[in-house]
């Protein structure tokens, strides 16, 4: 009995993942005050879109295998949040167009991510080393590291607003999305050449499907979902940080690959990325209302990975789980 | 484990030999060093003194060093993530042995073991769990970041005593000792990857897995050697920065993996495994520890920093595989 519900849990990552939240849901609830009410359950959420968006823009560059993967998403971030909050602040550009810039603008620099991997064939990990560089530092020298403040106070309803207690990043931007890319990935010609790029490249090409378009336009949406994020945190925490989206990346692939996307591509679902950011959004705020450094989030985070993986591969010897992967 | 025997079957002559060397990527980024280096000298009238070039090669040598560790773990087709959060944890426990008043044969054993066993426990997820090198050391990466923040418990370290200073900032003849350090372990890394079996099992590994398996070799324990001595390197490296800086806090070698894996890309060394060499990422950290000078005796803002070494990196590598495209060596 014991055996096959561990089986049946074992078997697939989401319902591990699920179990995984209820469990550390259950552990918070019991032992930390003030961490099972409604309030806080539904106004934790505000703090995974952010990071939810990378990853969910990684998972979709990882799925197209062939070693891809995009370092830049952070540098993206705070590179975006500053073509926005310059904008506003030193051309006197409406708030609300000014965001849809930057958006635009983490799309521009993506396709040239894509440009640098398709065109030049560099592979991806060097051209986003490289770029993380590139748009960092630029964000840096373009605000000479003062964060930018003082946009308008209507633009804070996006980061700051919510409605029926669930925060309004949350309903106008993620969900939506999440639903997009799923229908995306599952009921699109584009989803299927995915899929069939990142698991085998060259059978792939024999089937006629544009592997470098496909690989370009990943980029170019893991680019353009930086983009959102950046305007999100912006909105948030009320000014456009050059350094907001530091360290970014590694967390985004962190929970790319928790939520079940192979890093060798040809796997991964927008639902398990979606409950690998609610596991960790769940993580934090529960270490965080007890009073745990923020320093063991990302600890936490670390040990939850590396043991979700070894679970699995101790699972898959015994024969127990199905389909399962090295990482 | 028997030595292929290729190599010295018909060996060239030396002028032929010689030759060839000129084409290799190694001396490409040699004459981008020497010529970066005249216009930096030209534009500045600062960099060609013996002071400045000594600067150069001290900043270098942490880089270089963890650099030929991680060309060993890249060459086998792995990624180590995780360096600049061991350099973290490591630096810590110098720190605190040192202003304990230990000696310094005590802290090199302190730097080098704690640096082998995080290390091991890398090579352990790596080659005994088989969780894949991104995953496993993105994992450590964020855990020994987190351990060295607790040893220091948000505080940092700023009385240590000048026990390491001779090994941080010391010169014998005007040439840093940490220079000579790290020139030292290039040697030794040339030899072991051109010479011992180790070293062939190294590049097979990374050239096709499955083959190196079929040919007997243990890739479970390659793999595991790479990981364990990239570590090793990483208290190497901790004992020089705590020498040359005399402080420890607890963002200390955040970024660093980024920085050493540039290194070892613009010498040469294939992302995907199998190719390039230690020598060439040692030249790779002295051109990152040159740029960085550079920018600095041209009054460039540091913060335009990453944008330059990114630029660089980029054009490196397209040079680079334009170049073997055409069909060059």
């Amino acid at each position: 009995m014991a055996a096959r519900l561990l089986r049946a849990v074992a078997a697939d990552r989401p319902r591990f993942l699920l179990a995984l939240l209820l469990a550390s849901y259950a552990l918070f609830a019991l032992t930390v005050d003030g961490f099972a009410t409604l309030y806080n359950t539904l106004n934790m959420t505000r703090y995974g879109v952010e990071i939810g968006l990378l990853a969910l823009g990684e998972t979709l560059v990882i799925i197209s295998g062939g070693g891809s993967i995009d370092l830049s998403v952070g540098s993206m971030l705070s590179l975006a949040g500053v073509v926005m909050g310059l904008l506003v602040k030193h051309l006197g550009v409406d708030v609300w167009l000014a965001a849809g810039a930057a958006v635009l603008s983490g799309a521009v620099m993506g396709a040239l991510n894509a440009l640098c991997i398709t065109a030049l064939r560099i592979p991806a990990l060097i051209v986003t080393l490289g770029t993380l560089y590139i748009y960092g530092s630029a964000a840096l020298v373009l605000t000479d590291t003062v964060p930018i403040s003082g946009l308008p106070e209507r633009f804070y309803v996006l980061g700051q607003g919510e409605v029926l207690g669930i925060p309004l990043q949350v309903v106008l931007v993620f969900l939506p999305v999440a639903v997009l890319l799923h229908a995306l990935l599952r009921h699109t010609v584009f989803g299927r050449h995915l899929y069939g790029v990142g698991t085998n490249e060259v059978a792939a090409r024999f089937a006629a499907i544009p592997v470098e378009r496909v690989r370009f336009w990943v980029f170019t949406l893991s680019g353009l979902l930086a983009g959102v994020a950046a305007v999100v945190i912006t909105s948030r925490v009320a000014s456009a940080r050059p350094d907001a989206g530091f360290g970014y990346e590694l967390q985004a692939i962190t929970i790319a690959v928790l939520g079940g996307t192979h890093i060798a591509g040809g796997e991964g679902t927008v639902l398990g990325t979606v409950l690998g950011v609610t596991v960790i959004t769940v993580l934090s705020n529960g270490l965080q209302l007890a009073g745990i450094h923020p320093i063991w989030q990302l600890g936490a985070v670390g040990a939850v990975l590396v043991g979700t993986v070894v679970l699995n591969q101790w699972l898959a010897r015994r024969g127990m789980a199905v389909g399962v992967q090295g990482g | 484990m028997q030595t292929l025997p290729l190599e010295r079957a018909h060996p060239a002559p030396v002028l032929v030999r010689g030759l060839a060397v000129l084409r290799t990527r190694e001396a490409g980024v040699v004459l981008f060093i020497l010529v970066l280096g005249l216009v930096l000298h030209a534009w500045t009238g600062r960099f060609l003194t013996p002071t400045n070039l000594a600067n150069v090669l001290l900043n270098s040598a942490p880089t270089a060093v963890v650099a030929l560790g991680m060309t060993l773990v890249i060459l086998t087709g792995g990624i180590d993530v995780s360096v600049g959060s061991t350099l973290g944890v490591t630096a810590v426990l110098l720190g605190y042995a040192a202003a304990a008043g230990w000696h310094l044969g005590p802290l090199v054993a302190v730097g080098v073991l704690s640096g082998l066993l995080l290390g091991m426990v890398n090579g352990a997820l790596v080659a005994r769990a088989g969780v894949m090198p991104i995953i496993a050391t993105l994992a450590t990466l964020s855990l020994y970041r987190a351990l060295g923040f607790q040893l220091l418990r948000g505080k940092w370290i700023a009385d240590i005593p000048p026990v390491l200073r001779p090994v941080g900032l010391g010169t014998v003849g005007g040439v840093p000792v940490a220079a000579l350090l790290a020139l030292a372990l290039t040697l030794l890394f040339a030899y072991v990857t051109a010479r011992r079996p180790l070293g062939r099992h190294i590049y097979a590994v990374g050239g096709n897995a499955e083959a190196a398996r079929l040919a007997g070799i243990d890739v479970a324990r390659v793999a595991f050697v790479v990981y364990g001595v990239t570590g090793m390197l990483v208290g190497v490296a901790a004992l020089l920065y705590v020498g040359q800086t005399g402080f420890v806090q607890s963002n200390t070698g955040v970024g660093f993996e980024l920085q050493v894996i540039a290194a070892v890309v613009l010498g040469g060394t294939s992302i995907l495994g199998g190719r390039g060499s230690v020598v060439g990422s040692v030249l790779g950290a002295v051109l990152v520890g040159q740029i960085k000078n550079g920018l600095i005796l041209m009054n460039v803002s540091g913060l335009a920093e990453g944008m330059v070494a990114g630029v660089l990196i980029l054009l490196a590598v397209a040079v680079d595989l334009l170049r073997t495209r055409r069909g060059a060596p």
